[in-house]
């Protein structure tokens, strides 16, 4: 095992990165979980960490929180280097993993109050703001065991709000929510990032990730295959052209001996042309002066680019192809 | 075509971090603190199934037995003995509490060590960044604060019972005595009561008074004096100064006949089966706490309780005698208050078991102490080190 401490306590206040990992590496006997695994998540930011199920997202972060060791690499969670500073950066930090579970025979705020009581004393004077953030105040003196998925796990993120967390680690928070709930949280996510906490999340709900976080990383069979904005990830990514116009079979036809012409398909909705990742959008406007100039008037012209749901597919087929 | 990981993401500007007012709180420590004693105190008294099943254990089930000999002396206390008594209580100690409060214990360690595991609030209380060698001590002095009290409650009330509501009188060499008497107190009863005294307690010396005992041995009208046969009757005051020389002498061995424990044996009883439950708890803590669950373990310690302990306690074996030295309750037996059974069915304090399978005091306590400290040291190892 070959865990480096490198990043001293004192730069914590310094570090621009709230998660930054290098060569992380998790073992299950054969199977490894986590393979060298560099990851840099900036501070302020909603993150997302994607993967099919199985791909090692909940292992990572469980080997940042420290509830299994890692077996290779070095890992600093808000500046502070794990596990050797652990508790001073579990102190900053709060996190659900996986299926949210409390003590059923006691209620919502008994078990925050046993929670807090592992934290500083001033965690136990946010119970009642933490439930109330998460719409569980009329709930709270409700004993768990009568609680649904979802309430459960929005006590779950109560339970993160204790230490009034400079960064939250919230596993498939998603999960369990109705379509309110998921509203809600997406809301509350973003209003914590908007505090200037940091909100690192891991799902497999790619759209609700499109939607909430700022920047992404791809992981897949334990690798990070792709880090970085949303935005930029997308922009790398193939797009096409709609085209809305008089002629179709025309503007095809025009179309067909230019350099995009090999990705012109008309449909029942019109004409579409497929263009590479990186085109530049002068592309559009010279397709649209190629089909001014053939004679054939244009209504409108959409760039539609990929969600990141099929740009996720995208990558993670490719890669599945080349192994 | 290839897949490359972005090498310099372009991401968000990083903010400045936060300062979350966060000193250091030493939760690094191995030290509890006071709160989390006490929420995890709490924790365990708001099992209200357990703790049903603890007071009906260690105090409901002695309540009953004890209540239904009170009702039934009440009734008929002709044909059903007083409640209580020194019997009882000897019998109830040593055969009831200080079993019953081992497993009682027992399985309230086995849950305080293994509930945070099995209801996944383990991983919750490992995030908080608290040492995971203070989340497992806190149990400790927690299930304590409500075994101990349990235990005390139970022994109580079975001293009460026994204390007050035991038998007034005995029989001694065949004449009913009031119980208790101080020495001088059984002097002026003997004196008070000459004939009886005189006629039945055993003396070890010349008998200078002569009295009737109408329905001794001797039958009506034979009298017991120096002669042996019919004498005239010796005046009252030499027969009461008979009758007191006779009652100085047999006191101590009527002063043996107890009818109540005394204070001492009680508080010593006491002090012996809160030890032995302590160490149940604490056992009960590590072991569910290496396994990490609470049914197996719980079924180890009734079944060493129940079954091996006293099988293993009977006699010697040749082979195993230094596994039955070290046995938690043989070992525990060694601090037994005199005059109480054993505790496991054999002889005690000198009898077959106790002469055959001997142990010093420092063993014995090597022994306790060993299975107190190597359970918590591997239920603690095993908390520090598992997978949350």
């Amino acid at each position: 095992m070959t865990i480096v401490d490198e990043v001293a306590p004192g730069s914590a206040a310094e570090s621009p990165w709230a998660v930054e990992t290098h060569g992380l590496t998790k073992r299950f006997k054969d199977n490894v979980a986590v393979d060298g695994v560099e990851l840099l998540v900036p501070r302020g930011c909603a993150f997302g960490y994607l993967g099919p199920n199985g791909a090692g997202k909940t292992t990572l972060i469980r080997v940042l929180l420290g509830l299994t060791h890692a077996d290779a690499g070095s890992m600093s969670l808000l500046g502070y280097s794990v596990p050797h500073h652990r508790d001073r950066a579990l102190a900053r930090i709060g996190a659900i993993v996986d299926e949210p579970r409390f003590h059923g025979h006691l209620t919502g705020r008994q078990n925050l109050q046993i929670l807090a009581a592992a934290r500083e004393p001033a965690a136990r004077g946010r119970i009642d703001a933490s439930l109330d953030r998460v719409g569980m105040a009329q709930r709270g003196n409700d004993k768990v065991s009568k609680y649904s998925m979802g309430m459960r796990q929005r006590l779950g993120v109560a339970a993160c709000l204790l230490g009034d967390p400079q960064m939250l680690i919230l596993d498939e928070p998603m999960n369990w929510l109705d379509p309110g709930g998921m509203l809600e949280m997406r809301e509350m996510i973003t209003s914590l990032v908007a505090e200037g906490r940091t909100v690192v999340l891991s799902s497999h709900l790619l759209d609700e990730v499109e939607r909430t976080c700022d920047a992404v990383a791809i992981v897949d069979r334990g690798k990070v295959i792709r880090q970085g904005p949303i935005a930029g990830l997308l922009a790398d990514s193939a797009f096409e052209l709609q085209i809305d116009c008089s002629t179709p079979d025309r503007a095809g036809a025009l179309l067909a001996g230019t350099p995009w012409g090999a990705g012109v398909e008309i449909g029942p909705d019109g004409l579409r042309v497929g263009l590479a990742p990186g085109t530049d959008r002068e592309v559009v406007a010279e397709v649209n002066r190629l089909l001014v100039e053939g004679g054939v008037p244009v209504y409108r012209l959409q760039e539609v680019h990929a969600s990141l749901e099929s740009w996720f597919l995208e990558v993670t087929t490719r890669l599945g192809e080349q192994q | 075509m290839s897949i490359t990981t972005v090498a310099d993401p372009p991401i968000p500007e990083p903010v400045a971090s936060m300062d979350g007012g966060h000193a250091i709180d030493h939760r690094g420590s191995w030290v509890p603190n006071g709160v989390m004693i006490a929420t995890r105190f709490m924790e365990l008294r708001r099992r209200r199934g357990l703790m049903i099943a603890l007071v009906a254990v260690n105090i409901g089930i002695p309540t009953v037995f004890l209540a239904v000999r009170l009702v039934a002396h009440a009734v008929a206390p002709h044909s059903y003995a007083p409640a209580g008594g020194y019997d009882i209580f000897t019998n109830m100690v040593a055969g009831v509490m200080f079993i019953f409060g081992f497993i009682v214990a027992a399985t309230l360690g086995c849950t305080a060590g293994s509930i945070d595991l099995t209801e996944g609030m383990f991983r919750h209380l490992v995030v908080t960044g608290r040492s995971r060698l203070a989340l497992y001590l806190a149990r400790i002095p927690a299930g304590l604060a409500i075994i101990l009290p349990l235990v005390a409650v139970g022994f109580t009330i079975v001293c009460a019972v026994c204390a007050f509501a035991a038998p007034t009188q005995l029989n001694y060499q065949g004449v009913t005595v009031p119980a208790g008497l101080s020495h001088s107190a059984f002097e002026t009863w003997a004196g008070d009561h000459a004939d009886e005294v005189i006629c039945n307690f055993n003396f070890n010396g010349p008998i200078v008074a002569n009295v009737p005992c109408g329905n001794g041995p001797g039958g009506p009208g034979v009298t017991v004096g120096p002669g042996g046969g019919p004498q005239q009757e010796t005046s009252p005051s030499v027969n009461r100064t008979q009758a007191i020389a006779m009652a100085n002498q047999d006191y101590r061995d009527y002063s043996e006949h107890f009818l109540s424990p005394s204070i001492s044996l009680m508080v010593r009883s006491g002090l012996w089966i809160e030890l032995y439950a302590a160490i149940g708890f604490l056992v009960g803590v590590g072991l569910a706490s290496l396994m990490g669950q609470r049914t197996v373990p719980v079924i180890l310690l009734i079944v060493l309780e129940v079954v091996l302990t006293p099988l293993l306690s009977q006699s010697p074996i040749a082979h195993l005698l230094n596994l039955q030295r070290a046995l938690l309750g043989l070992a525990a037996t060694h601090f037994e208050p005199a005059g109480l059974p054993s505790a496991f069915g054999g002889a005690h304090n000198g009898g077959i078991a106790a002469a055959s399978i001997t142990e010093s005091t420092a063993v014995a306590i090597f022994v306790l102490a060993g299975w107190v400290v190597v359970w918590t040291v591997l239920g603690a190892w095993r908390m520090v080190t598992r997978d949350a």
